[in-house]
């Protein structure tokens, strides 16, 4: 049996040990420090030496333990991984520790259960894009079509049951708490085609081929389904670079074709998109006829079957 | 324990490199507890290794799944703490004996290499 002064210089020593490697997280150093003081005791009985003669110092020893513990070649790849990954977790944590990020990151987790809303909508309005007409996709959409209301309804059920899911701890298996990362993930990637066909949607109408932005869809009034607008005057005369603005003073502009068309330009050099008739020409270069118009009778002159550019008869 | 004695060539690092696979060696004869697989390292002519890190290359393997482990009273003196290899110990010892027996037919070759050079 070890007698006391041994049993003593186990203990002081491994105390010692125990001390120099504070810095190791708990777990980590108890698993390496499990039976210290067993080996000790072990070393100890084999001789009458103490263990700062037969070991060297506590300090060294613990450091040696560390090395052989933490280095080296290893079986496990997650053992292996394991101090890079928390070299990198402590730099990220210095990196970060003195920015406005960790008062934000500490805010973060109170928002998850918006995106646990703003997911299961997402999640629906792709579905809705894939299995409805994608072109009339709406934030929110009308409750009065069939169509509408499904989707409203799956909205509501989606996000029952990713809030529900949200609430649920990550999964302990490493697969699936992957697999859920993944999913999220999934989710907000295909959400960024799905907004970006609810603006093509309407881009399909919208009026662009001037760069001016005053002449953007959005400022412009346009009508559908009319390419072109041939005035005359009552007495029955094609006019000429008639300018349209409908009732809120905005250019009128035409619906967008492929036919070419030739802008006039204002004397700020910027084109006028509005100056009827429009010049239109064929993919040749040719000219394109204006139509034959039934003007009302007029008093003063007869009607004109043809009318051209060129002045009426 | 530094082993430097001033060669630029740090012959404890050489060891560690080579721990794990003389520790399983060891173990592979028959199961073992810390202080003992030290002794027959050290009757195998690798004086230079620590006790320190004898313990802790048999707690890394250990964690790391390459070793069963159980306690064993003795007559006199502390309990022991067993370790041997298990499957995946053995599988390692397998492969690390491959790699080890390339590393050192390399490294020959290498210094063989020197040192017929240097005999011209």
């Amino acid at each position: 049996m070890p007698n006391s002064s041994q049993a003593n210089d186990v203990a002081s020593y491994a105390t010692a040990v125990r001390a120099a490697l504070a810095a190791l997280p708990d777990a980590e150093r108890e698993s390496l420090l499990e039976d210290l003081e067993d080996h000790l005791a072990e070393v100890a009985s084999e001789s009458d030496l103490s263990l700062d003669e037969r070991l060297g110092k506590p300090e060294d020893y613990a450091a040696e333990l560390q090395s052989a513990y933490g280095a080296g070649n290893d079986l496990s790849s997650t053992k292996r991984n394991r101090p890079f990954r928390e070299r990198t977790a402590a730099l990220l944590k210095t990196a970060l520790g003195n920015l406005p990020y960790s008062n934000m990151r500490s805010f973060l987790p109170e928002l998850r259960p918006g995106w646990w809303v703003l997911r299961a909508y997402l999640a629906v309005l792709f579905l809705a894009l894939v299995f409805r007409d994608g072109s009339n996709l709406t934030p929110i959409p009308n409750p009065f079509t069939s169509g509408g209301l499904l989707q409203i309804v799956a909205t509501v059920i989606a996000i029952g049951i990713s809030v529900r899911l949200g609430r649920r701890a990550l999964p302990a298996n490493r697969g699936w708490r992957w697999a859920v990362v993944g999913l999220n993930v999934t989710i907000a990637l295909l959400a960024l085609p799905t907004l970006a066909s609810m603006g093509t949607g309407s881009n399909d109408y919208s009026y662009d081929y001037s760069p001016d932005p005053y002449l953007s869809a959005a400022s412009a009034g346009y009508v559908p389904g009319v390419t072109n607008i041939y005035p005359y005057s009552r007495d029955g005369k094609p006019l000429k670079d008639v300018l349209l603005y409908d009732q809120d003073g905005r250019p009128v502009v035409p619906d967008k074709t492929d036919i070419v068309i030739d802008v006039p330009n204002g004397a700020d050099g910027l084109p006028i998109p509005n100056a009827y008739p429009l010049n239109e020409r064929h993919a040749t270069g040719d000219l394109i006829m204006p139509p034959r118009v039934a003007l009302p009778p007029s008093q003063t002159s007869m009607p004109t079957p043809s009318p051209t550019a060129t002045p009426s008869p | 324990m530094p082993h430097s004695n001033g060669n630029p060539v740090d012959t404890s690092q050489l060891l560690k490199g080579v721990l794990d696979l003389a520790v399983l060696a060891v173990l592979a004869d028959h199961d073992s507890y810390g202080y003992e697989v030290l002794r027959q390292l050290r009757n195998s002519g690798l004086d230079g290794v620590g006790d320190a890190s004898v313990y802790g290359t048999l707690r890394r393997l250990y964690q790391a799944g390459a070793l069963k482990s159980y306690v064993v009273p003795s007559v006199e003196g502390p309990y022991r703490k067993y370790y041997g290899l298990n499957d995946r110990g053995r599988s390692a010892l397998v492969q690390s004996s491959k790699t080890w027996g390339s590393l050192t037919r390399a490294l020959e070759h290498l210094l063989n290499g020197r040192s017929k050079a240097n005999a011209k």
